[in-house]
């Protein structure tokens, strides 16, 4: 039974005078894959940053596992267990590809600053577990031989597996990802979607995803909503929404 | 002068500014805080400890009260200027110190104005030689020096300065995984703030005098070069800086002794000093000392098991 | 108490005066080479003594020191710019960086002077006229000032409005991407603000020394005021400052009148400054910008 983890209610957001999001609803349930698609410009990303609380939204309300958060911070938000990657990877370059993986556990009780400096043995354990989970995961992605070079050296495609697997380590509830297979060539984007369902049933993880490649939503997604000029136009199974004459004048209309 | 105590003198105000490079290091070198005020936070700590030193209270509360006060008001700093870009909050802070600066400048009442005010030592033995009382600052500062070292040691190289790194790469980012900014700014800024107020107290017995002229932008400025200098983000690089910048000041204030030049030794001091820190920014902004990397034991577990070599990147 | 508004309005007039001078420069190169130039002190600094080596050390007049102040000050400027700031800026310098080098460029400057000149204070030796409009007490220093303020206001509105560099200086202050598309010399422009940005903080310098003193300190002493107006003003728009600098030069000496009303120290004069600055940036870093859009 799939229990619903994020609500969004006639969403709007607006930059001067713009409306980048209108009168958004969709609900996302757990345990699988969601697709968001839609041509540049219909609002994905602003969506995305709008449920993660970097913007506030200027109507409607967003629910997560039942909690409003509208107004949260996105720490809060986090905390809750929805975490937000970015289209282009806000990485730490100075940090190890295995230190970025660590800021991102979530609960490690090294981060407070009283048990980080008085009660070290509280997190030592806790610090072995996390990194060998992170190594787990890097492994998948085929990083782990980069573990300790600085995040900054990775090369395009890197990045956008190290933001994913950034997510993952954050054991979230629902992980939100924006094109994380963006300028990457097909075989390797379907790469990157093999190890997405490869995550998702090892760690029981659902999915939000901003993709533009209809077809590899096609086989790993089992709904897609359909964005265009702000609005939700189309929603659906992959397939239905293939064979829905709007889908076509929105998407392949440009 | 003792030759001597000339000695003990130049590592007593090492050690003092050790501290102070250590603060800004943290704030800075680690967390990406861009403080020009430092010089407020040490002259809290000064201030403080020479008021309730006045009033009888031993010498290690004076400290600690200081160091807490300090604290409080770095803190209270770090909650104004949460959403600044980093150059507001640069001139914010050095605004501030120069609004504190005024205040005992123009109140009298508090602490002699202009005129300043004087403070005991805080371990005098009676009819002890000046050797004995230099030599007892030495072991009073570099013991407050090793305590601060190690605080800021264990914060910096551990998860909690994993965090704190992240927030100088990237705020955005370490927010939106789940790391509260405005918590660690507080924390990091009370901490930094309170060690430089410990330098500040230890500052202030040992010369035996403050006044408001001794606390100007320049000293803020003088402790950004030894950060900058030693390498930001690098403990030991701080205590380098520190040693370095310290030497470089008595040496050329030595060398107008020994030396005939044709410009006065001190302005041609601060003009060696301005070109050494542009130099340093054009040529190795990173400092003498790299960032130092978080060696957790974990951490170490996994490098050593898994490093492959470097040529095996795709 | 007795207000003696006449003064007080004429005085903020003239504080105003010398704010604009010294602020316009700043607001230009921080808008543009988008850092805080704390040399900007030493640019003033450096317009004093040049102003003392012509007026005083050649015995010439100081309208000719001015001049030259300006000119000298300009290509110091530019040097200071193409030398240190723009070699950093290349390399990947961060707004911090390129702050404390303009810090150590000031540290270079200031002892600099420092070695030419001396530490002891110098002055100029002009007799400055005074005279007493009914309650208003003027010095013929003050008068030209004002005067100067008004005739920069007055070209720099031409310039920018008028002119195809003034034009061009807008554009790449607002939108340096576009400028740089439509084919402005982004690099020329920016060695002109820079350029005429130093060369008029010189001219501040001697109005500045002429009332108080000449020494190294000159420009460090009213340099949080001048970053001040530039702020409130919003960075890298003239108009702004040119409202900024007398609302500044106002508030300054309605504040001394409060503080003497009070019974406070007038030493907190300087406070207004700091205390409008701290504001300006915690509550809207923008400073008055959006009143004056067209920069």
């Amino acid at each position: 039974m799939q229990e619903t983890l994020l609500r969004i209610k006639e969403v709007s957001k607006h930059f001067g005078g713009v409306w980048a999001v209108s009168g958004v609803s969709l609900t996302i349930k757990s345990g699988s894959i969601w697709g968001l698609i839609g041509p540049n410009g219909s609002g994905k990303t602003t969506l995305f940053n709008t449920v993660a609380g970097l913007h506030r939204p200027d109507a409607g309300d967003i629910y997560f596992n039942g909690t409003r958060i509208n107004n949260l911070n996105p720490h809060q938000i986090y905390t809750l267990g929805l975490v937000n990657t970015f289209q282009i990877p806000r990485l730490f370059p100075r940090l190890s590809v295995l230190d970025n993986m660590l800021v991102a556990a979530r609960g490690h009780q090294g981060d407070k600053f009283f048990n980080n400096l008085f009660l070290r043995k509280s997190w030592q354990a806790q610090e072995g577990e996390l990194a060998e989970k992170a190594m787990e995961i890097l492994e998948l992605l085929e990083l782990d031989h980069l573990a300790s070079s600085p995040a900054g050296e990775l090369s395009g495609g890197q990045r956008k597996l190290l933001e994913i697997g950034r997510g993952v380590m954050a054991s979230p509830t629902l992980l939100l990802l924006d094109e994380p297979a963006a300028g990457v060539n097909p075989k390797l984007a379907r790469r990157i979607f093999e190890r997405i369902e490869d995550l998702r049933e090892k760690k029981g993880l659902s999915y939000f995803i901003i993709e533009h490649r209809l077809e590899l939503l096609f086989d790993f997604a089992s709904w897609v909503y359909v964005m265009d000029k702000g609005r939700v136009v189309v929603e659906g199974r992959p397939a239905e929404v293939a064979e829905n004459p709007t889908f076509y004048q929105v998407y392949l209309g440009e | 002068m003792d030759p001597l105590i000339y000695v003990l003198d130049l590592v007593v105000f090492i050690g003092i500014f050790s501290i102070v490079s250590l603060s800004l290091n943290l704030e800075f070198g680690f967390t990406g805080l861009a403080n020009f005020g430092k010089v407020a936070f040490f002259l809290v700590g000064a201030y403080t400890y020479a008021l309730l030193s006045k009033a009888g209270l031993p010498f290690y509360l004076c400290l600690i009260a200081g160091a807490s006060t300090s604290a409080i008001i770095g803190f209270l700093v770090s909650l104004p200027t949460l959403k600044l870009r980093e150059d507001y909050l640069a001139i914010v802070v050095l605004t501030f110190g120069e609004v504190l600066r005024l205040i005992l400048k123009s109140e009298r009442w508090l602490a002699g104005g202009v005129w300043g005010i004087a403070v005991s030592p805080a371990i005098p033995i009676a009819g002890a030689s000046a050797r004995v009382d230099t030599l007892i600052n030495v072991g009073l500062v570099y013991f407050c020096l090793v305590i601060c070292f190690v605080v800021v040691q264990l914060t910096t190289n551990s998860p909690y300065g994993r965090v704190i790194r992240a927030i100088r790469e990237d705020e955005l980012a370490a927010e939106t995984l789940g790391k509260d900014r405005a918590k660690y700014r507080g924390q990091v800024l009370a901490l930094g703030s309170a060690i430089a107020g410990i330098a500040g107290g230890l500052y202030a017995q040992y010369i035996r005098f403050i006044d408001p002229y001794m606390f100007m932008p320049m000293l803020t400025f003088t402790v950004w070069i030894m950060v900058i200098l030693g390498g930001p983000a690098n403990n030991w690089g701080a205590l380098l800086g520190a040693v370095l910048v310290m030497l470089f000041d008595r040496g050329t204030n030595m060398a107008k002794d020994y030396l005939t030049l044709p410009i006065d030794p001190i302005n041609l001091q601060y003009i060696l000093f301005g070109v050494l820190i542009i130099a340093v920014l054009l040529y190795r902004p990173q400092g003498l000392l790299k960032e130092s990397r978080i060696k957790t034991k974990a951490i170490e577990m996994i490098r050593h098991a898994r490093n492959a070599p470097k040529d095996k990147r795709s | 108490m007795i207000v003696n508004w006449a003064q007080i309005l004429f005085n903020s007039a003239v504080t105003g005066s010398l704010y604009l001078i010294g602020a316009t420069g700043l607001t230009f190169t921080y808008g543009l080479s988008k850092f805080p130039n704390f040399a900007h002190a030493e640019f003033v600094t450096l317009g004093a003594f040049i102003g003392y080596l012509v007026a005083e050390q050649l015995g010439l007049n100081i309208p000719l020191a001015m001049i030259v102040a300006f000119l000298i000050g300009g290509i110091v400027g530019v040097l200071c710019h193409r030398g240190v700031f723009q070699p950093l800026a290349k390399r990947g310098a961060t707004i911090i960086h390129l702050m404390v080098a303009s810090i150590g460029l000031g540290f270079a400057l200031r002892y600099s002077m420092g070695a030419l000149w001396g530490w002891k204070p110098h002055y100029f030796s002009t007799t400055w006229l005074s005279f007493n409009i009914g309650s208003l007490r003027i010095i013929s220093l003050w008068l030209w000032l004002i005067f100067v303020a008004v005739a920069v206001a007055i070209v720099m509105h031409f310039v920018l409005v008028k002119t195809k560099i003034g034009k061009a200086i807008r554009a790449t202050s607002s939108n340096p991407e576009l400028a740089l598309a439509s084919g402005i010399n982004i690099d020329r422009i920016i060695l002109i603000t820079w350029f005429i940005g130093a060369g008029l903080a010189g001219i501040a310098g001697i109005f500045r020394a002429a009332d108080t003193q000449i020494w190294p300190m000159t420009g460090w002493d009213i340099i949080l005021p001048v970053f001040a107006v530039a702020i409130l003003g919003g960075i890298g728009n003239f108009y702004g400052t040119l409202a900024a600098s007398f609302i500044i030069g106002l508030a300054e000496n309605l504040g001394v009148v409060a503080l003497v009303a009070t019974g406070i120290s007038t030493e907190y004069r300087a406070a207004v400054a700091f205390l409008i600055l701290i504001v300006t940036l915690i509550i809207k870093p923008q400073g008055l910008a959006m009143l004056f859009r067209r920069a």
